[in-house]
């Protein structure tokens, strides 16, 4: 049991410092240094940037007109082949709390 | 300065590989006791408690509440490409007037300027040419000249302007969130297009203006004149420093006279709040939570900008160089105005005091550090003249010389601009600095003293006999640098004053402090009178035996023993008034009428109150902090009856009014006597003017009020039928910041 609990803390220690893409109930996506997290998973984040998927009306622009895109990280919305980019901004150091999560990526 | 703030310098991210462990993680983080942490070594609680919380409403600027719809959370309803009537242009303008300005006076663009839906349009995406920067990108904007002509090059212009000040405070010393706050959340300010562009806009709006006749007359001379302001505003501060070399404030000026305009239209605008929106902070790069909308008024607004334009254009008063001490008083003065001079102001004049190592453009820093000395210590010396490009045999005494005053412009120069230039700071700071600086001054005093010794060897120096002692040397360059301690000592004090810093029970004591820094200050400057002196007659002697001499020496001679006196002169109407203010409230103190600050059960004590209070004193090795004993003793006046302390009051506050006449007499500036013109009045020296006087309607506060004290301590019992009020620094009956007179009066009966 103890030998148990120790690999899974060495499991998450061995992820503090790389970067993490967490998604939240919201279909939001952070994605920033993973600096903390405890027994409720909730996860801290530095230096994060959050992603928010394009909005319909975005993608209804997108695909009416076949419009310059403007940042780097472009995605594919499922339903369509317009590329329309996702909207990124950093907000530095945020805490996820863990009953918000959805899915959690390391890069 | 403080540090970056990340958010300023935003790295883009290149997308790396990812694989999904959500299972594994949760399995893991579900074994961690309750109460314990994974954590970073280096990351400590401390920091977590920054975090932003994502999905917190008061704390998520990026948060939507469930039920809102995804896409009018983000974009907004209002449609930028309706057609606006002239009011409404009116209205917007002046609303972003207003966000301007509080931006200006040191609220963040996100609850400004930032909220404004038109700019937000023209700035995100980023536009990469001018033609870009439309509020709607999708559709060619031909139509609608009042959106897209004229309210479109009032928007870039005042974006442009906001960039200029933008890089005109962030270039110099402020305090990020306490002056003002740079973070552009990842926005650009148009910062790569030249204001040409905007110009030419403004231009093409006005002449558009001016054809619309079908537009009611009063509301197109309102857009008119906010178009005018909005170029020669950005003309302006395009063209801040140049200021230096055409001693024009043109567009300044011309600022002003459309303020006029401005402010009578104000009622014409119709406001459009919808135009505004909270909701652009969750597109915003931000490491702060949501915040609110910041609304000042039209009338503080105008009041800002107008104090602004004034600002610069007294500002040229004080660029042509006049000496050391001129300059410094001028600097003082224009900074010392009430309210303080906005942060662009003190930026800009940090910019045109001292730049490339040269004052006003004009005087280098050696220059301006040896005429400082040179009219205090040592006018006509070996010392200042001696230079390695005249004697080149380094055997010499005056190469000599030359090395070592080399190595000390290269040490004090800096400091000692730094003293004049401190005066850019907001007040708080300003204190705060000079707590510091006295320090630093300390330890270059005691340099200097090295300095002076090695020097002397080289000049032969002989010792003066002074009043009170044996013969001693000048010590010329420790003795400026006690000087210019002192003086910061003295700030130190009147500025806690201004700033409130001080109780009730406390003022005996404090006023006490700053004339016994005035009194070691005009024994300092009675030392160094007597080596001028001795100079004077050392030279007189020489310039006899050789009759072809000119007479330079003798008039710099002339003007050090002026500037002595003048400064001797303002510290005797200090230091008369400060010990006419301590006996005043030692009697207070001595009858229970100053209310004191503290609780009866408050665990602070004189004693450490002292302590406190003279935190910036201690460090510093000369004057040597008093005792507390000492300071009781004599701040309480120990030992001397009702009567002596009145009468000490009495006759100090009478000896302050005359010293006081005679300072205002004297003027703020020392006039040249080598040119013949005066120097011309200025606004500046109507502040100071202005400045004195209220200085001696404090003096005569302070009379009435030893007067009514007088009358009631001839009576048995009239002392405890007074009441006594300390006016707040900044109310009118507060004569002067730096003076806090009490109003004594008889306490009404009910």
């Amino acid at each position: 049991m103890d030998t148990d609990d120790n690999q899974a803390i060495q499991y998450l220690e061995g992820l503090l410092g790389r970067a993490f893409r967490v998604h939240t109930t919201d279909s939001r996506m952070f994605v920033g240094i993973f600096k903390c997290t405890d027994a409720e998973r909730n996860i801290i984040l530095s230096s994060t940037y959050e992603y928010r998927f394009p909005s319909p009306s975005a993608v209804q622009a997108a695909a009416s007109a076949s419009q310059e895109t403007w940042d780097e990280e472009t995605v594919k919305p499922p339903s369509s082949s317009v590329k329309v980019h996702m909207t990124s901004r950093l907000i530095g150091l945020v805490v996820i709390p863990g009953r918000h999560i959805t899915k959690i990526e390391v890069e | 300065m403080l540090p970056n703030n990340e958010v300023r310098v935003p790295q883009p991210r290149v997308a790396q590989p990812a694989w999904d462990i959500t299972a594994e993680f949760t399995e893991a983080a579900a074994k961690i006791k309750s109460g314990k942490l994974v954590k970073d070594e280096l990351f400590t609680l401390f920091e977590a408690v920054g975090a932003l919380e994502i999905m917190d409403s008061k704390m998520d600027s990026g948060y939507i509440a469930p039920g809102e719809n995804q896409a009018q959370a983000l974009e907004d309803d209002y449609d930028v490409r309706r057609e606006l009537t002239p009011a409404e242009v009116v209205g917007l303008m002046d609303e972003l007037l207003c966000h301007e300005m509080a931006w200006h006076m040191g609220h963040p663009l996100s609850q400004t300027l930032f909220t404004s839906i038109y700019l937000d349009k023209l700035l995100w995406p980023v536009p990469r040419t001018v033609e870009d920067a439309q509020f709607d990108r999708t559709r060619p904007a031909t139509d609608l000249p009042l959106v897209n002509l004229v309210l479109r090059s009032y928007c870039l212009a005042l974006v442009k302007a906001c960039d200029f000040v933008h890089s005109r405070v962030a270039a110099e010393y402020f305090f990020e969130e306490e002056d003002f706050v740079t973070q552009l959340y990842n926005r650009n300010l148009l910062s790569v297009f030249d204001p040409s562009h905007f110009e030419r806009l403004l231009d093409q709006a006005i002449d558009w203006i001016n054809k619309e006749a079908e537009m009611d007359e009063k509301l197109r001379d309102a857009i008119r004149s906010r178009l005018v302001f909005r170029r020669e505003f950005l003309l302006a501060l395009d063209r801040d420093l140049d200021v230096l070399e055409s001693r024009s404030t043109v567009n300044f000026v011309s600022c002003l006279s459309q303020l006029e305009l401005l402010t009578d239209s104000v009622a014409l605008g119709k406001s459009v709040p919808e135009a505004f929106s909270l909701k652009i902070q969750r597109k915003l790069a931000s490491t702060v939570p949501p915040r609110p909308i910041v609304h000042i008024s039209h009338e503080d607004a105008l009041a800002h900008l107008k104090r602004l334009c004034q600002d610069a254009i007294d500002m040229q008063h004080m660029l042509d160089y006049h000496g050391p001490s001129n300059f410094k008083t001028a600097v003082w003065t224009l900074l010392s105005r009430k309210p303080q001079p906005s942060v662009y102001i003190r930026c800009l004049l940090q910019a045109l005091i001292i730049s490339d190592m040269t004052i006003l453009g004009a005087v280098s820093v050696k220059q301006f550090l040896y005429d400082d000395i040179a009219e205090l210590v040592l006018p006509s010396s070996i010392l200042l003249q001696a230079n390695t490009d005249e004697v080149e045999l380094p055997t010499d005494p005056r190469f000599q010389i030359a090395q070592h005053m080399e190595g000390f412009v290269k040490r004090f120069a800096q400091p000692f601009v730094d003293t004049v230039r401190c005066a850019c700071l907001n007040r708080c700071r300003i204190r705060r600095t000079l707590c510091h600086t006295v320090v630093d001054w300390d330890n270059l005093q005691m340099e200097a003293e090295d300095l002076d010794a090695q020097l002397r060897t080289l000049t032969s120096e002989r010792p003066v006999p002074i009043p009170s002692g044996e013969p001693t040397y000048s010590y010329p360059l420790s003795s400026w640098a006690y000087h210019q301690k002192l003086i910061q000592l003295r700030l130190v004090l009147q500025m806690g004053f201004e700033l409130s810093i001080y109780s009730p029970e406390e003022l005996p004591g404090m006023y006490w402090y700053l004339s016994h820094i005035c009194t070691t200050h005009l024994g300092h400057l009675d030392r160094i009178r007597t080596f001028t002196v001795a100079a004077r007659k050392r030279d007189l002697m020489a310039t006899s035996s050789r009759p072809d001499t000119s007479s330079q020496p003798s008039s710099a001679f002339h003007q050090s023993f002026r500037s002595l006196e003048r400064l001797t002169t303002h510290l005797i109407a200090i230091d008369a008034f400060s010990i006419a203010l301590h006996a005043l409230y030692v009697l207070l103190a001595r009858h229970q009428l100053l209310s004191p600050a503290s609780s009866p059960q408050a665990y602070s004590s004189e004693k450490l109150r002292y302590e406190l209070r003279m935190k910036p004193f201690i460090p510093v090795s000369l004057p040597e902090l008093v005792p507390f004993q000492a300071f009781q003793k004599e701040a309480n006046l120990e030992g001397d009856s009702d009567m002596t302390v009145l009468e000490r009051a009495s006759n100090a506050i009478a000896e302050a009014r005359r010293a006081w006449e005679t300072t205002l007499a004297n003027g703020a500036f020392i006039e040249d006597p080598s040119s013949r013109t005066p120097l011309p009045s200025t606004t500046i020296e109507e502040d100071w003017k202005r400045d004195v006087k209220d200085t001696m309607r404090a003096c005569i506060g302070t009379s009435l009020a030893i007067e009514t004290i007088k009358k009631a301590l001839a009576g048995p019992t009239e002392m405890a039928t007074l009441e006594v009020a300390i006016p707040d620094a900044g109310s009118k009956a507060r004569w002067h910041d730096w003076w806090v007179v009490p109003q004594v009066s008889e306490k009404k009966r009910n």
